[in-house]
């Protein structure tokens, strides 16, 4: 069934649109001109009970480590990354992680800080008060309003790396909601060269939220779903979100299966981040952090590409960047006490 | 507080030159009654136009969305030809009476020569400047050249230029050089007290204001230079690299990081005047050997890459930490020099970051990309 919401929608109805529809199987329904009325109830799905199913939503997640206990620790910090479509807090005892959450980026930026900051601390009695030091890091930034210092997300991604897979790691591949970056860092984590992608959100997280939606398929099944191909199809020839999303939706009018569509789009942006790659050079141990790297199907064809396999980490990829901001701030806060010693 | 007040007070004729530069050149019209020329590329020697009493501006962009090239040039071609050419198309430099274009590169001469197409103009001169200046010939090939140009202003202005115009032409040239060489040597200081954007403002002026007045301005500032000590944090010292870089709100982006922009290489900064003329006993030879043996543009070094060695060259005497590579989208010349200039930087232990920049530029992916690359430069306290 599909919703529609004239109400919302009143004062667009005679704008002229294209409207796409498919259906779960991926058969187009309807391709046409219609009103905007009729592309927003396309875009908004819904099930039979009612309920808005969006399937580019990922999970909020959150956990704390209820066997550490934050009131015998001598340093308490915390790391925020604002990104583009996701914000993460990281809090750390002594330099060792306590809490964590990962949260959809907002209107705004400060609204975001905060929110993943009470979300990573919501099972616990810490509250923000009592964290002395805070780092912010990414796209936002300069709006955590409670953060001593900023530092770039690059810097922060190669110190979360470091942490999570170790010293031996020399080239991290950071895959964003809107952006991608190829970075080289030493053995402490610290960035010896960096490249990003150019000025466009290309093959980027949200290019990947955009097709499940497009397709509905719930984002985590994206990755597995592409690995069901038989043969692997050529990459879709543009990872332009707008142009992608046309290319798909020609490819499964033209009776394409719904995974190969995914198995084209996932190499088509394992092929433009590798690219990335191969221009600053990819040196072991390989790391990949950001959201995309949840998703197997794009990792496990950067992997055949390049030819190396990515280390593993038990924790949560796309926690790197405030888990960096949060080493960064207890470094500065140790520092801070030996000053006034 | 006092010393702050006056270096700005010192700068702002600059600033204001920058903004203004229009009403500038119109009221300086008015005022002489002789003809403002647009010159197309920094290889136009000025001193000819000097010693006739005309005005050289150089056309520049305006970092302004525009969308009167589409119909003139390729969309391959540089953002720079089509913002100044848009800028004659939208009447901004409708007091210039006259083009000259020296012959550099393909791009600039298509902004040449739609303008003399579609715009009123009482002449337009192409000069052949040979793009072989390390040839032995190129001396005097540019010499008969400079000499052909003078007897065509000649011909325009109905009289003949003196030897004597020449030098007078000549010196008011060289006294500008030598007052910009002094305001870059003031960045040479552990704290510089001029800033990269400054520099831009006073370098990139001095290609559109009567160099008598840019004299007298650079000479009040510098009279004082020695009282100033900066009153901002310096940060990491960096030099920029590239061609008609003028968009001032990039260096002053950077700087805000902190950071100080110590120096450059760039034809709307050092490029343009960092040598004299030595005197050859002719004055037009004299002119063009200055032309032929100046930091040359990625356009006329070859065979050997002359830049590179200069470029080090300043780099070390500024004490400088860290290089951007100032990538003007789809500028060959330069990007054909900039793979082989990042090695050469980095094998002599000067790490450097490549930007490409268009006409109108998005702070924010080219500030995260900045301060990334300070960070990788300091930021030690992080790790200890």
């Amino acid at each position: 069934m599909i919703l529609d919401f004239p109400q919302l929608i009143s004062q667009w109805e005679t704008l002229p649109v294209h409207v796409f529809t498919a259906h779960e199987k991926g058969e187009i329904l309807t391709i046409g001109a219609g009103t905007a009325s009729g592309a927003v109830s396309g875009a908004i799905q819904g099930t039979a009970s009612g309920a808005v199913t969006e399937h580019w939503k990922w999970p909020e997640q959150s956990n704390v480590d209820l066997s550490m206990d934050w009131k015998k620790a001598a340093r308490i910090t915390a790391g925020i990354d604002v990104g583009s479509v996701s914000s993460q807090a990281v809090v750390l005892l002594d330099g060792k992680l306590y809490a964590w959450s990962s949260v959809r980026t907002g209107s705004s930026s400060p609204d975001s800080a905060l929110k993943a900051l009470n979300q990573a601390l919501k099972n616990t009695d810490l509250t923000l008060e009592k964290i002395p030091y805070v780092v912010g890091t990414g796209y936002g930034r300069v709006n955590v309003p409670f953060a001593k210092k900023t530092i770039t997300e690059i810097a922060c991604h190669a110190r979360g790396a470091n942490y999570m897979g170790g010293g031996t790691i020399r080239t991290i591949l950071d895959m964003g909601g809107q952006d991608c970056k190829a970075i080289h860092c030493d053995e402490k984590g610290k960035v010896t060269n960096f490249l990003m992608n150019d000025k466009c959100a290309a093959g980027t997280g949200r290019g990947m939220e955009v097709l499940a939606d497009l397709l509905r398929i719930p984002i985590q099944e994206i990755g597995p779903l592409s690995l069901k191909v038989e043969e692997e199809p050529p990459p879709v020839s543009s990872v332009c979100v707008v142009f992608a999303k046309t290319e798909a939706i020609g490819l499964l009018k033209s009776g394409w299966p719904v995974e190969k569509v995914l198995a084209s789009y996932c190499l088509a942006m394992a092929e433009r981040v590798t690219a990335l790659l191969n221009r600053i050079g990819v040196e072991k141990d390989f790391f990949i952090t950001g959201g995309i790297a949840k998703n197997i199907g794009v990792v496990k064809r950067i992997e055949r590409i390049l030819g190396i396999s990515a280390l593993n980490s038990a924790l949560d990829s796309q926690i790197a960047g405030a888990l960096g901001a949060a080493l960064f701030a207890n470094a500065l806060l140790e520092k801070e006490e030996r000053g006034k010693s | 507080m006092n010393t702050t007040r006056s270096l700005q007070d010192l700068i702002k004729p600059f600033r204001d030159w920058y903004k203004n530069r229009h009403s500038y050149a119109e009221t300086w019209k008015e005022n002489h009654s002789q003809q403002v020329i647009g010159m197309m590329c920094t290889y136009v020697p000025e001193e000819i136009l000097y010693a006739a009493g005309m005005l050289p501006v150089r056309i520049l962009g305006g970092h302004e969305p525009q969308d009167v090239t589409e119909a003139h040039i390729f969309g391959m071609f540089c953002p720079f030809s089509r913002d100044a050419l848009a800028q004659g198309l939208k009447g901004k430099y409708s007091y210039v009476d006259s083009i000259v274009l020296s012959h550099s590169c393909l791009h600039f001469r298509q902004t040449f020569t739609s303008w003399k197409m579609h715009l009123p103009l009482k002449w337009s001169y192409y000069l052949p400047m040979p793009n072989q200046v390390q040839s032995p010939y190129a001396k005097q090939e540019f010499q008969s050249e400079v000499k052909k140009f003078k007897e065509f202003i000649e011909k325009e202005i109905g009289k003949t230029i003196t030897a004597e115009a020449l030098k007078q032409g000549t010196s008011l040239m060289d006294k500008n050089r030598s007052l910009l060489r002094k305001i870059y040597e003031l960045r040479k200081k552990e704290n510089p007290p001029i800033t990269g954007a400054d520099a831009v403002y006073m370098a990139v002026t001095s290609q559109f204001i009567s160099k008598e007045d840019h004299n007298t301005a650079l000479e009040a500032l510098l009279e004082k230079a020695n009282e100033f000590t900066p009153s901002r944090e310096t940060g990491v010292r960096l030099m920029t690299i590239g061609s008609e870089n003028d968009d001032v709100q990039f260096f002053e982006m950077v700087e805000s990081l902190p950071a100080t922009i110590v120096c450059d290489e760039q034809c709307a900064g050092s490029r343009y005047f960092w040598n004299p003329t030595i005197d050859a006993g002719d004055p037009i030879q004299t002119i063009a050997n200055r032309y032929v043996d100046r930091p040359p543009c990625p356009t006329k070094d070859y065979p050997e890459r002359k830049r590179f060695p200069h470029i080090l060259n300043l780099a070390k005497e500024y004490g400088v930490q860290g290089v951007i590579l100032m990538q003007e989208k789809f500028c060959d010349p330069h990007e054909a020099d900039n793979p082989a200039l990042k090695r050469f930087l980095e094998e002599n232990g000067i790490p450097t970051l490549t930007l490409e920049f268009d006409s109108t530029n998005p702070l924010g992916p080219l500030k995260i990309r900045v301060e990334a690359f300070l960070e990788t430069l300091s930021a030690e306290e992080l790790f200890s």
